[in-house]
């Protein structure tokens, strides 16, 4: 059972000694919740300031209130608001500076105050107790006043940067969203376990990758990493990451384009056990290459975040070659005999270019397999749409733009997306499983 | 009473990704692929070696690469996955880029008040070259055909195939010999020929139901040759515009033919298909007589090459040849067996 290095830039001291230092008194031991709460209570770091910060601003209300003047909070608005603490990084860009007063000019700005000092308020308890707040209870607070979650949303990340602190130091965080199925255990903080191997369980939530303490790997060799939730769960129950040929592993989504928590766990995962196999299983489309791509290189909006990469993800599949099978392995039986008799000439005199293909490429006997077992996948593919075909360009020019001498796996996304284009179809991993059950297709392609 | 045909030559690893397009000129062979380099092979020599490498013609690879039919071979033309299209021009010795109309031409050509502005919304697809070089066809995946005068550099025509840019990507385009008419193949199944003259549509053919691939003009400009993912070559006289029959092999699920070419007489068709098989068929008789399968994977093109006055090498006539390339990145040259 390794522990987990404790990474300086995380967690600069201990959460205890941080609140100490701030002179706050907090409780050292709080109740933990299970994975799958939205209520999480380990912090990733206590800024003092940001307390200190929310501090002196109800300070000077509370002198606005004694004074009898309009209560001002100071509010800048992001244009296109960065989560995360990459505002910190960001102050110079164009933001509107503005102060929302109570009660204000009109009934708009009123709602807008109260909206915010409830946020500040929910930060501040969340500050003092050591625990974290979900963005999403933060909405259901009172969802008649914050009106919808991407209000709730642009309100902390605008308010983080305007007290000039990251969204994690304000203790708010997004709820979770990644999946987990397998044999691991998680350790966290509290010294509280989570399992993941729970009969009939199709998939539990994963907690904060802050607050694993240790991770107990046991005897699991792989990850998938699959893109749709559904692909997921089914998986999930059928047991999978222990049946599967290629021994125990697990199973993990981030339901479609990954937030950072599960691509920081995905990468913990491969820090922790540098050779451990990771799978990606996406749709055979633009939006699942951009998905796979996030997992393994990060996102453009988030790349200056550290420890959410990881580079030797394998793409498991879908790819062109695993549509197109049927068509390639259906051999014709009626060609006049001519015909067929210069096909042979013809096979055995390239012979050469044909096994240099088959070594690049899939082995033919595996493919012959699986076309047998898939009626026909190329039945299920669908044209791209007008979108799919602008995305695929955008993901080309950020594949050339990003890898400087293209490597091995890039190449592959080029190829892959370019014969997507070329052909205009596009299919959902379902293409490949049979009557919906994919894990044949599964132990087929993981190399043993 | 089949033909033999064997391998000439194979280029192996030509490119280091898929070649998605073949063009050949009366002395050479180009070639485009998923990289970003054109190539340009020698035949008029039994080894076919390379001729000229066009480096970074197109960054994110390209994807049709076009010469005219039967002319003279001074001028090709590429389109890559960035949307931008290449004119080059040959001296006789090297290809350079003449001229490139990138995305953004698009949008501020508008053309002889055929275009209109949205054009600039849609990725440009397949092209082809008239016979005298003048001039350029090419789709975009709204289903849109632009016809660009090359010496004047404006766009002249734009043919519409559904309301405002609503129409199904045209996957291929090409130019009767003679200059008069225009076809488009379209997702959609339909194919469309237009006169250039009238600049107008003449025939809207089906029967093909499924995307169409491939669409050829015969060299006499009596027919057109159609197929897609029906895997069955379709054949319209274009006096009438009638379906005047199919081109197929009994198959239970025939594999999706990708490209199509006629030889200089008219009598031979030339097929490939995503099953990695080439085909040569008897137009007249409607049967194939000819295939070959190399490889596996997808051939992505494969094209005639215009008859030559001597022979390659010793020994090996003065047949016609054809080539084909594709997933395996390789080229294979073939040639009409000698004594048949």
């Amino acid at each position: 059972m390794p522990s987990i290095p404790r990474r300086q830039e995380r967690r600069p001291e201990s959460w205890q000694n941080s609140v100490v230092s701030s002179g706050q008194n907090v409780p050292v031991s709080a109740t933990i919740n299970s994975s799958s709460s939205s209520l999480v209570t380990v912090p990733l770091t206590s800024h003092s300031s940001a307390l200190a910060k929310i501090e002196s601003l109800m300070e000077s209300m509370l002198d606005a209130v004694i004074a009898g003047v309009e209560l001002p909070i100071p509010y800048r608005t992001v244009r296109s608001a960065p989560a995360g603490p990459g505002i910190r990084s960001s102050q110079n860009h164009d933001r509107q500076s503005d102060i929302v007063r109570f009660p204000g000019r009109t009934i708009q700005e009123a709602k807008r105050f109260e909206a915010l000092f409830c946020i500040l308020q929910l930060s501040h308890e969340a500050l003092l107790s050591g625990k974290l707040i979900t963005k999403r209870n933060i909405y259901y607070q009172n969802p008649e006043l914050f009106k919808s979650q991407s209000m709730v949303d642009d309100m902390v990340d605008n308010l983080a940067f305007t007290l000039g602190v990251g969204r994690t130091d304000l203790n708010i965080v997004a709820a979770a969203k990644g999946l987990v199925s397998g044999p691991i255990d998680l350790v966290l903080n509290d010294g509280s376990v989570n399992s993941y191997d729970l009969l009939g369980s199709t998939g539990s939530l994963l907690p904060p990758v802050s607050s694993i303490q240790q991770i107990d790997f046991r005897c699991i060799k792989w990850v998938l990493v699959i893109e749709k939730e559904a692909t997921f769960r089914t998986l999930a129950a059928s047991g999978y990451a222990m049946s599967s040929q290629l021994g125990h592993g697990i199973l993990l989504t981030g339901k479609g384009f990954p937030d950072l928590d599960t691509r920081r766990f995905l990468c913990l995962l491969h820090s922790l056990r540098s050779n451990m196999n990771i799978f990606a299983l996406i749709d055979f489309d633009p939006d699942g290459i951009a998905i796979m791509r996030t997992y393994k290189n990060g996102s453009r909006r988030l790349e200056h975040e550290q420890d959410a990469t990881v580079p030797r993800l394998r793409w498991l599949g879908i790819h062109s070659n695993d549509i197109l099978s049927s068509n390639a392995s259906d051999h014709e039986e009626g060609v006049g005999s001519d015909g067929s008799g210069a096909s042979q000439d013809g096979s055995s005199q390239e012979s050469g270019a044909s096994s240099s293909y088959g070594s690049q490429q899939e082995r033919p006997a595996k493919r012959a397999r699986m076309s047998r077992m898939n009626p026909g996948p190329i039945e299920s593919v669908c044209p791209l749409t007008q979108r799919d075909r602008k995305k695929a360009v955008e993901v080309m020019k950020e594949i050339i733009a990003a890898a400087d001498g293209c490597g091995e796996d890039e190449f592959e996304q080029m190829l892959e997306l370019q014969r997507m284009l070329l052909l205009n179809i596009k299919a959902e991993m379902q293409a490949v499983d049979n009557f919906g059950d994919i894990t044949r297709w599964l132990d087929a392609k993981l190399p043993c | 009473m089949s033909k033999q045909y064997l391998t000439a030559h194979t280029v192996d690893q030509a490119h280091p990704a898929d070649i998605f397009s073949l063009a050949p000129t009366p002395t050479s062979l180009l070639s485009a692929s998923g990289s970003s380099s054109l190539l340009v092979h020698s035949t008029t020599d039994a080894s076919f070696p390379l001729q000229q490498t066009i480096a970074a013609a197109h960054k994110l690879g390209c994807h049709h690469v076009c010469t005219a039919r039967g002319g003279v071979g001074s001028v090709a033309a590429s389109v890559g996955f960035g949307g931008e299209i290449k004119i080059w021009s040959s001296d006789g010795k090297e290809f350079h880029l003449e001229w490139e109309i990138t995305p953004a031409t698009w949008a501020s050509n508008n053309g002889n008040g055929n275009g209109n502005g949205a054009a600039g919304g849609a990725d440009v697809w397949a092209i082809a070259l008239s016979a005298d070089e003048g001039y350029l066809a090419c789709t975009t995946s709204d289903g849109r055909i632009h016809v660009w005068d090359l010496a004047a550099r404006e766009k002249i025509q734009t043919y519409e195939t559904g309301a405002r840019g609503g129409g199904s990507f045209a996957m291929a385009v090409d130019l009767s010999v003679d200059g008069r008419l225009t076809a488009s193949g379209h997702e959609s199944g339909a194919v469309y020929v237009f006169n250039n003259d009238a600049g107008r549509t003449v025939y809207s053919l089906s029967g093909l139901a499924k995307p169409v691939r491939a669409v050829a003009f015969s060299p006499g400009c009596k027919r057109l040759a159609a197929a897609g993912n029906a895997g069955v070559i379709a054949l319209y006289d274009m006096e009438h515009g009638e379906h005047v029959g199919n081109l197929t092999t009994p198959s239970t699920r025939p594999a999706w033919i990708t490209s199509l070419d006629w030889n200089e007489t008219g009598e031979y068709l030339l097929s490939g298909s995503l099953d990695g098989k080439v085909k040569v068929w008897d137009v007249a008789r409607g049967v194939c007589v000819a295939t070959h399968s190399e490889t596996e994977g997808a051939l992505w093109s494969v094209r005639w090459l215009p008859k030559t006055e001597r022979a390659l090498a010793p020994g090996m006539g003065k047949g016609e040849m054809f080539c084909a390339a594709g997933a395996s990145r390789s080229i294979t040259f073939y040639r009409e067996a000698t004594g048949s």
